[in-house]
Formats: C-alpha cells, sequence, structure tokens
C-alpha cells in the first residue's frame, strides 16, 4: 500500500468472525502487518484463538479475545468500544431457514451497527466499518458472459431465490448502506468470490451438487469465481486500511481462475476419483424451472430450494471482475491460482485421510 | 373471514404462515416480534399487511381473531393471556406452557371467556397419524390400551441447532425448566396423553448428558430420556427420547389386548400388528408378506397423497390450524382436547421435577414419586 493506513498500528481494531475461516487469516495478516491491538470477537474459543494468540505474542502485540454473542447489543456496545477499524466478518452459515440466517446476519449486524454509531456523536474513533459480503448479493445475468463489477445490479427479489444464505446476506447490505446514509457510517464493503483453502474442503456449490447421490456436475464451462483465503484475507485487511474509499464496494477474485469442469478434473485427480454427471446448461436450468413451477403448484410440497434465480446465480456464466480492488486497493492475489489449488487439494487429501 | 396474527417471528412462525396463507376463510393480518428486523422480514416475505413490535399495539389496532404463539416457551403464558384477554382465540406452539398450573390457568381462562385455545401438536395430525386414531376409535386395539412405546429422537449433530445451543452458553433453551427436554419431547408425550385415561399416571423418569455432550463440554443439557408412564395397573407406557440413537426415529407403538399398531412419523406410515397368531409354520411365512403387503400400501398412500399436493411436510399443521379455525367458526370443542393438553403438561412437569438439577447423571434421578 503506498498510501499511509488511516490508522496507527496501536489503535484498536475489532475484527468479528475473527476464529472463523477467514477471520483467523484476517487477524493474522493485520499482526503480521505490524498491527498490535486487535480485539477478536468470538462467539467461543475455537482452535484458532490458541494460534492467534501466539501469533500476537510473537509480534510483540495485544490480542483481546472477546467471547460474546453479537445478539447481544450490550456485547457489542463493550465490542466496539476503541475500535478504530471493525472488520466485520461473522454471518450465519449453514443456516437453512430464512429466520435463522436472518437473525444471526442481519440483526447481529444491526446490534454492532448500533453500537459503532452511537458513540460517534461523541466523537468516536471509528474510521472504518469494513463488512465482508458475498458475490451472492448480485441480481441474475440473463446475458452469457456477462461480467459483473461492482456496480452491477444487486438481487432485489432475494426472497425469491430461495436460498437463506443469499436472503441474509442481501438484508445486510442494504442494512448497511442505510446505515451508511443515515449514520455517515464510513462504510467499506468487500465481496469476496468463493472462499477457499484449508479449513473450508468441500468442493464449491457453483461445481455442482452432491445431494441426489451421483454429484451432478452444473458449472461446466463457467469460470469459478475462486479466491484463496489468503487473498481474501489481504484484500479485506487493505479495505480497512487503505484511505480514501468510503462507500466503496470491492470485488474480490483471483486471476487465472479454472473453470468449473477443469476444477472438477483437477479435484478428481488430487484427491478422490467419484462418478459424476454433467448437465449442459440448457437442462439444469430447465431443471430449476420445473422444480421451482412445482414448489408453487404444490403449495411448498416441494420447498423452493431449486429454482432460475438461484440457477442465474450460482450456474449460470457469468464472471466477475476485480479492477476495481486492483486498483483502489492496490491488492494482489499474493498466491497464484496454481499453487492456491495445489494447497487446496493438499488439504482436501488429508480430510479424506483422517 | 378470520383475522390471523402471528407473534414471534422466528423459524417456526414461517410454517405457520406457511400453512395458514393455504387455508380458505382466513387472511394473515399482522405480525409481531420483539425485534422489529424479525417482524419486518416475515410481513415483506408473506405480504403481511400489519407489521409490529408490540403486542399491545397489535392487539388494540388490528383486534385479530386469532392469534398463533410462536415465540420461546417461556413466554407462552403471558402471551397467551394477554390475547385471550383481548378476546382472540389462540394457537400455543408446543411447549404449550411451561408448567401445568400455566396451562390450566390458560385453559381456564379461554373457557370463561368462550374462546378456543389450542396446542401445536400437529405431529398428532399428520396424514399417518390420523389414519391410527381413525383405527383406535373404531375398536380396532380390541380395548384400553395395554402398552404404548412413544419414541421421539432429536439429531443433536444437525449443525443449525446444535451449533445454536451448544455454542451458545446464554441460548433461551437452557433457561427453561425442563432445558432442552421442555422444548422437545411434548409431541412424543401427548402421543401417550392422548390414549391414557386418568388424570394423574404415576411417572418414573432417568435422564442424562450423553457421552458426546460431555465430550464436547456440555455439562448442563440433559438429551438422553427414559420414561415410565403407568395408570391404576392398567396402561403403561415406554417414552423415549435420545439424541445418539440411531436411527433417530419418531415412532408411536400401542397395544391393545386384541391388536397393536406402529406408526412411522418419519415414513408416514402405519402398520397394524395382528394379535392372532398363525398355526405352525404358517406364523413364519404369512406375516412376513402381510407386512409386505402394508408397505406397498402405505407406498401407495403416500404417493397418492403426494400426488394431491397434499404431503408437504408440515400438512400435519394445516390440518390441525384448519381444525382449529372450524371449531372457532362452528362452535365446537378445539380439536385437541383440554384434558389431553393438561396432561401432556403434568406428565412433563413430573419429568422435570425428577431429573432434578439438569445435568446431574447420579442414582438419585431414579426416583420413584408417591403413588397419587
Amino acid at each position: 500500500m503506498n498510501n499511509a493506513p488511516i490508522i496507527r498500528p496501536d489503535e484498536q481494531i475489532l475484527v468479528t468472525g475473527a476464529t472463523g475461516f477467514i477471520g483467523a487469516r484476517v487477524v493474522a495478516r493485520l499482526l503480521e502487518a505490524g498491527f498490535r491491538n486487535v480485539r477478536c470477537f468470538t462467539r467461543r474459543r475455537g482452535h484458532r484463538a490458541a494460534e492467534l494468540e501466539l501469533l500476537a505474542r510473537r509480534h510483540n502485540a495485544r490480542l483481546d479475545m472477546f467471547e460474546g454473542n453479537l445478539l447481544s447489543p450490550q456485547d457489542c456496545r463493550e465490542a466496539v468500544s476503541g475500535a478504530g477499524v471493525i472488520y466485520h466478518l461473522a454471518a450465519a452459515r449453514g443456516e437453512k431457514s430464512i429466520p435463522d440466517a436472518f437473525m444471526n446476519s442481519v440483526v447481529t449486524t444491526r446490534n454492532l451497527l448500533d453500537a459503532a454509531v452511537a458513540p460517534r456523536v461523541a466523537g468516536n474513533a471509528l474510521r472504518r466499518f469494513v463488512h465482508v459480503s458475498s458475490f451472492t448479493v448480485y441480481a441474475g445475468a440473463r446475458a452469457a458472459n456477462r461480467v459483473l463489477d461492482e456496480s452491477s445490479p444487486l438481487e432485489a427479489r432475494p426472497e425469491l431465490r430461495g436460498d437463506a444464505y443469499s436472503f441474509a446476506k442481501i438484508k445486510q447490505e442494504a442494512l448497511l448502506s442505510d446505515y451508511a446514509q443515515r449514520h455517515g457510517l464510513p462504510l467499506v464493503i468487500v465481496r469476496p468470490g468463493y472462499v477457499y483453502g484449508p479449513g473450508n474442503e468441500p468442493i464449491p456449490g457453483r461445481v455442482g451438487l452432491g445431494t441426489f447421490g451421483t454429484f451432478l456436475h452444473l458449472g461446466g464451462s463457467n469460470a469459478l469465481p475462486l479466491t484463496y483465503v489468503d487473498n481474501c484475507a489481504d484484500g479485506i485487511v487493505l479495505a480497512g486500511l487503505t484511505p480514501g474509499i468510503d462507500g466503496e464496494a470491492f470485488n474480490l477474485v483471483d486471476d487465472d481462475l479454472p473453470s468449473s469442469r477443469q476444477f472438477l478434473s483437477l479435484y478428481k485427480r488430487h484427491v478422490r476419483r467419484f462418478r459424476s454427471i454433467y448437465l449442459p446448461h440448457v437442462v439444469s436450468y430447465a431443471l430449476c424451472w420445473m422444480w421451482e413451477a412445482y414448489s408453487s403448484w404444490s403449495e411448498g410440497q416441494l420447498p423452493p430450494t431449486f429454482n432460475r434465480r438461484m440457477w442465474q446465480a450460482y450456474w449460470g456464466n457469468r464472471r466477475y471482475t476485480n479492477a476495481k480492488a486492483k486498483m483502489r486497493l492496490e491488492w494482489r492475489p499474493r498466491v497464484s491460482t496454481t499453487d492456491a489449488l495445489r494447497r487446496y487439494f493438499e488439504s482436501c487429501r488429508q480430510v479424506q485421510h483422517a | 373471514m378470520l383475522d390471523v396474527a402471528i407473534v414471534g417471528c422466528g423459524k417456526i412462525a414461517d410454517a405457520h404462515a406457511s400453512q395458514i396463507q393455504r387455508i380458505a376463510g382466513c387472511r394473515l393480518v399482522a405480525a409481531c416480534d420483539r425485534e422489529p428486523l424479525m417482524a419486518r422480514q416475515l410481513c415483506d416475505r408473506f405480504s403481511i399487511p400489519g407489521c409490529f413490535s408490540d403486542l399491545g399495539d397489535l392487539l388494540d389496532e388490528v383486534h385479530p381473531d386469532v392469534v398463533h404463539i410462536t415465540t420461546p416457551p417461556a413466554s407462552h403464558f403471558a402471551i397467551a393471556k394477554l390475547c385471550l384477554e383481548h378476546g382472540c382465540h389462540v394457537y400455543v406452539e408446543k411447549p404449550f406452557t411451561l408448567c401445568v398450573e400455566e396451562a390450566d390457568a390458560l385453559i381456564g381462562l379461554a373457557e370463561r371467556k368462550g374462546l378456543r385455545i389450542t396446542a401445536g401438536h400437529d405431529d398428532q395430525f399428520s396424514h399417518a397419524a390420523r389414519r391410527m386414531r381413525a383405527l383406535v376409535q373404531t375398536g380396532y386395539l380390541g380395548g384400553a390400551p395395554v402398552h404404548m412405546e412413544s419414541w421421539y429422537c432429536y439429531d443433536l449433530t444437525d449443525p443449525a441447532y446444535a451449533k445454536a445451543l451448544l455454542g451458545d452458553a446464554r441460548h433461551w433453551v437452557r433457561g427453561l425448566p425442563g432445558g432442552l427436554m421442555q422444548n422437545v419431547i411434548s409431541h412424543g408425550i401427548a402421543r401417550i396423553a392422548e390414549f391414557l385415561t386418568t388424570d394423574a399416571p404415576r411417572v418414573i423418569a432417568y435422564g442424562f448428558v450423553s457421552p458426546l455432550l460431555k465430550r464436547l463440554g456440555e455439562r448442563e443439557i440433559v438429551d438422553e430420556l427414559r420414561v415410565i408412564i403407568s395408570e391404576d395397573e392398567r396402561t403403561t407406557a415406554y417414552f423415549t427420547f435420545s439424541s445418539q440413537m440411531r436411527p433417530s426415529i419418531h415412532q408411536f407403538r400401542i397395544y391393545g389386548p386384541r391388536n397393536g399398531l406402529v406408526l412411522d412419523q418419519d415414513h408416514e406410515t402405519l402398520l397394524t400388528l395382528r394379535g392372532a397368531r398363525f398355526k405352525s409354520y404358517g406364523d413364519k411365512f404369512i406375516p412376513p408378506l402381510a407386512m409386505a403387503r402394508q408397505h406397498v400400501a402405505n407406498f401407495v398412500t403416500n404417493a397418492k397423497t403426494f400426488l394431491n399436493r397434499d404431503f408437504q411436510m408440515k400438512s400435519g399443521m394445516k390440518y390441525l390450524i384448519e381444525s382449529f379455525y372450524r371449531s372457532i367458526v362452528e362452535d365446537r370443542p378445539a380439536p385437541i382436547p383440554y384434558r389431553e393438553i393438561l396432561l401432556t403438561a403434568q406428565i412433563m412437569d413430573d419429568i422435570f421435577r425428577q431429573l432434578g438439577t439438569a445435568g446431574a447423571e447420579t442414582p438419585a434421578n431414579l426416583h420413584v414419586p408417591v403413588a397419587s
């Protein structure tokens, strides 16, 4: 980064979801970059907490493991106190119901925002609120091969996608934008692609689904919007430190991405062999349409899990640009996709054999 | 047209809203949650016009005919009481209340005000459960039940629930008098209560924290429970709750003096168990064939129901809600007898009383209550 960071090394930085898959890398990167006062908001100490504490000692930094619940306004108030930069990574993952995902992403974010903006009136130190979002917030691009950048429209009817995670992430961004407008929150949004690496071994859903026994390969020739976890952490950290980017959003996606077909082939070669069936886009789209129609006609006898909006978001042929992050954040994917895939497959093999 | 409101906009409220919208003669007019964002997300997704974060405001402004209470159990009593006092009929999600005294007070209030109230024991109204009830009513068992067995399992390895509960020392489930049990066993207990005839059965309960949960550092949540219920040395029942046994079943067996029935909630099947035996080797060959025929018949029934678009995961809830609304409109008794709701609450109270300090795994937990 050519410009000086917006905060001094001894100022406090708060990271929510700090012991999660991405959060722990963000904290590590901050410590390695010389920041010496990091507060980690975590629901409960996981195995990564001890590793981070060790790293902090090595860097002579103060690491405050704050165990709390973002559903508690009191916990949020205590956690944000004195923070110059807040990296908000905590979010619902794996919840299948929309209310659960909404509560653990949107209500929690509202609590954190209330805590973050309240003391600002009295001259609080907060200078940047970095929200980690997702590519799932973008509306489906109908045109094939469409390149989505940060100005592309967001999904306007998230409830029709039948995906609790997407719904929550879209509502979360809407809430944040509202707070930025109403309270002058110095907001920066980071939208990573599919974040992969050791610690997140499942095959990305954008490649296909194993739900029905045989793996259904749906991605075909689509470029997979992958971002290796270390590269992603770099981008997130830069979004919190770079001056002059308040109100901006940034896509984070690596370069030289494999297609879904290439990824699957490499996975089978390096991790494990299994049977898969390729469904051409026209077939998978038709099946999603039929599922959607049947779900509606049968009044929810099948949940609307698969539908055209979801197909557009996950399996439509769309690409994402990282040009803005490269230009404004001076971000570069530090780990090449070749190296990243090698590390990822190695980790997958270890998990398989564990 | 019945005007319906929902209080509490969490996960189960989605099921209520979906089913209510499938029922003719009613409309969802309002939803309320103490957390305004939760109320808003439900109202937006289900096009509910009235969005509230204060129940008093909702009752005063909307005057709904029926209120569905889908909040955490600790608030059921106070909310239901308020709604009844405002002249609303009330559908309370399970568990009905925290104790039998609260249940009794609510039912008494509803009766005094000429209103209907019901508990969300919707599992008892699934297709297979209704077929079972009809067979019992025709006398298939050959008399009063001799013995019943009810299994209600819960897979705590399900990440959504386990993560929320085990990872949160302040989760509301931990604050219930009966802990996790209070939130989940009422379906399984209600099945037994339906067929008991006395008001004060004996209850012997034993519970403990499973080894799996202990390994995860859990010391409070009792997730293994075994119960013996008996009345007048005539009808007995076993109830089993387990988070560990596999398969994780939801089953009910009822045996009479002549025949028995097996209800499998997971597979939506009902099997009849013939009491009479065949002669000699006939007993080795004919029953398996008869059982195979029954399984095929269950498959055909399920397939037909599916093709008729009436096989939703919560079709039992729809049936119960529909029956409840009909009881309001036609001024008939509520679909679940009040005696059954009270008996379920009383048995649960007995269980939790005997479990004592949740999590203690000592022989002292095995406690035979004084006969009533």
